[in-house]
């Protein structure tokens, strides 16, 4: 069953890259207590995502925090070292925690999973963008073809 | 049960990222009438890998085509986004082909997976290398995990 609207984020284990190295991170460490902007992609360096999703959230950055939100982050079915190095060669800096959901707990768990198999990239997560507050799902869209219903200017605009 | 000496490379598909995008190449046209030096390992941009594993055969990339190696082949399971990513990162150009087995397929038929799901990683390929002609196992190396010692174009350079 896919997240929906009022639900409460799963309590799963991730990783995110540190100054010293891989380091764990949970959802509830994530989310408790903050109103975040969550989006999630198929994968890292690649075309649309590179090209126009993450660009779209380090751009709008301070205009997200503007409007309320504490924290922006990027999530995908990759490992902490592609996700470190991807937020690098996008010159993340602090704009966006970029989290690795290497194992799919998190897609899985939230039903956003998208099985890239047959085109070698394994099982991946389906674009997507979450307001959530507190961990309670407060707007999710999933992309349905129309790359724009999931970027930072349409969050933005429903903010 | 992991490939052996003697053993011929199992056809699979496999990509590598080209000017217009990922593209899907079978282990026969990797490996068909040539020799090549391939290795593998856990994952793009991780530490041995990017620090010393990848960089040991760029730099002795000449030295193994003097040898008689034909072609130089770096597969991880990662995708072809990332394995062109990282390719670019660290330089390659020419030097080595870096394919991506982004699905496990060559992986898990050459017995060679190590399950790092717990560690956030899925399943991905263990440290090995290996010299194949004309798609038969000649010469194999497996490192133990966490571990770099075999598998390096050093030692391969020794055996040639």
């Amino acid at each position: 069953m896919t997240i929906s609207v009022g639900d409460k984020i799963p309590t799963i284990d991730l990783s995110i890259m540190t100054q010293d190295g891989p380091g764990g991170i949970s959802t509830d460490e994530i989310f408790a207590g903050k109103k975040v902007a969550i989006f999630g992609l198929p994968g890292a360096f690649t075309p649309t995502c590179s090209a126009k999703h993450l660009p779209g959230f380090v751009q709008n950055a301070d205009a997200l925090k503007a409007k309320g939100i504490d924290t922006i982050v990027c999530l995908a079915v990759n490992d902490v070292f592609v996700m470190g190095a991807w937020g690098k060669d996008q010159n993340v800096g602090d704009t966006v925690m970029m989290v690795a959901d290497g194992s799919a707990n998190f897609t899985k768990a939230t039903g956003l999973e998208l099985d890239l198999t047959e085109r070698g990239l394994g099982l991946r997560c389906q674009r997507f963008s979450m307001v959530v507050d507190d961990g309670e799902v407060k707007s999710l869209h999933i992309d349905d073809g129309v790359f724009e219903m999931t970027s930072a200017e349409t969050m933005l605009g429903e903010l | 049960m992991s490939i052996s000496v003697g053993d011929k490379i199992p056809s699979v598909q496999v990509h590598v990222l080209s000017g217009d995008g990922p593209k899907g190449i079978s282990t026969d046209e990797i490996f068909a009438g040539k020799t090549v030096a391939l290795f593998g390992l856990p994952g793009a941009f991780t530490r041995t890998c990017s620090a010393k594993h990848l960089p040991s055969f760029i730099d002795h990339a000449d030295a193994l085509k003097a040898k008689g190696v034909d072609q130089i082949v770096c597969i991880s399971v990662n995708d072809a986004f990332v394995m062109g990513a990282w390719g670019k990162d660290r330089g390659t150009g020419d030097a080595v082909m870096m394919v991506a087995d982004g699905s496990a397929n060559f992986t898990k038929a050459a017995g060679l997976d190590i399950d790092m799901s717990e560690k956030g990683y899925g399943v991905r390929c263990r440290r090995f290398s290996m010299l194949i002609e004309d798609g038969v196992v000649k010469v194999l190396n497996i490192d133990a995990p966490g571990t770099y010692e075999l598998t390096s174009a050093e030692a391969m350079l020794v055996g040639l």
